[in-house]
């Protein structure tokens, strides 16, 4: 069975999980699937600014605070893709007070947290006919990302050659995800070397030698997404760019099931 | 005797696992939350039925075993200790029990 909820995490900040979560949900909703993406990183929300959303009335926060049903806090941005998969947000409330409240919730509440952010595969996959659901999580061990990380059927993990983030990942994967028994896909970001992407098969070797899970993909420093500056839907915008190749393989491993 | 071997296995597994976990005294905690990290410190056999029951959100042991491929006896064990430590409601309805979390109570 493919996965339906998919978690995009990584041990340290800039790995480019908001960029490959935007990403990958569109190339989902591209292939005509019905998607929902949700910003689930409270601390330093981002999907409001990265997607121009201007309008939202209710904000996953509510979800979680249980004030608001889910379906009220979901943006149709669907008439910003061609072709006929639908795509939705669900973001994050980017204000001061919003950020303080998230960060100063006890255990009780993440405990209920958790509960409603599982309870979206029936609200959404079971009743709505969603195809997949996309969490962007906060870096690092917070209550926000490891509830997403649980209520999730696949998580990417996403790295960056830095030495700090290598050895951080490689500990969260043991000590965490190993715990939780959660089927993962790395992705080694922002890669410097442009030939890598010829030699995957004996990096997907190391990788697994070195993070004990399989290789989901391998996405060279493109300077078009740092000139972007976030501006983009880049698998939209950029249909015949490498990065947007490069996305389709990974939705087609998610989906067809062959990350192992 | 094919019975009889079921139980003895049952048995040898719950004792496996008896020193390792959090069932001491004073470790029972009423009403405790089952939060992600409570999930991470759990021994790594009440981890597994306590994760099914946070996705199933109410369960009896026989479905917990279907999930977890273990014994229904094991996982009946594993699911009254978890009550006990407070972080799993029990309820019968007639010849049944059936475990959940009570997450939407304000504490």
């Amino acid at each position: 069975m493919s996965s339906k909820i998919i978690a995009v995490h990584s041990y340290k900040g800039g790995t480019g999980k908001t960029s490959l979560s935007v990403n990958i949900a569109s190339t989902f909703a591209k292939l005509g699937k019905k998607v929902a993406i949700f910003d689930l990183d409270f601390r330093a929300p981002s999907l409001f600014a990265i997607l121009k959303v201007e309008n939202a009335e209710f904000w996953l926060n509510d979800y979680l605070n249980n004030t608001v049903d889910v379906n009220k806090i979901l943006v149709d941005l669907s008439s910003r893709l061609t072709g006929n998969g639908k795509l939705y947000v669900g973001l994050a409330n980017p204000s001061t007070e919003a950020i303080r409240d998230m960060s100063s919730k006890d255990r009780k509440w993440e405990m209920r947290a958790l509960g409603r952010l599982l309870s979206l595969k029936e609200s959404l996959i079971r009743d709505e006919g969603f195809d997949y659901l996309i969490f962007d999580t906060s870096p690092g061990l917070q209550y926000s990302s490891i509830n997403a990380i649980v209520a999730a059927d696949f998580v990417v993990v996403a790295t960056t050659g830095d030495r700090s983030d290598v050895d951080g990942t490689k500990r969260m994967l043991k000590e965490l995800y190993n715990l939780f028994e959660k089927k993962t896909g790395l992705v080694l970001n922002k890669v410097l070397d442009p030939s890598v992407t010829a030699k995957k098969a004996e990096i997907g070797v190391k990788v697994k030698a070195t993070y004990q899970v399989p290789l989901l993909g391998i996405v060279p420093c493109f300077c078009d997404i740092l000139r972007a500056e976030g501006n983009l839907i880049f698998v939209q915008d950029k249909p015949d760019h490498p990065f947007t190749r490069i996305l389709s393989e990974m939705a087609r491993k998610i989906e067809n099931d062959e990350v192992n | 005797m094919e019975r009889l071997n079921q139980k003895m296995e049952v048995m040898i597994e719950i004792q496996k696992n008896n020193g390792s976990d959090a069932l001491k005294p004073g470790a029972m905690l009423p009403d405790a939350s089952l939060d992600v990290m409570t999930l991470l410190s759990m021994p790594d056999h009440l981890r597994k039925t306590a994760m099914t029951i946070c996705r199933s959100g109410r369960a009896t042991a026989e479905d917990v075993a279907g999930q977890t491929t273990r014994a229904r006896a094991v996982e009946s064990a594993y699911l009254n200790q978890l009550v006990i430590m407070g972080y799993v409601k029990k309820e019968r309805k007639g010849r049944k029990a059936y475990f959940f979390i009570e997450r939407e109570t304000e504490g």
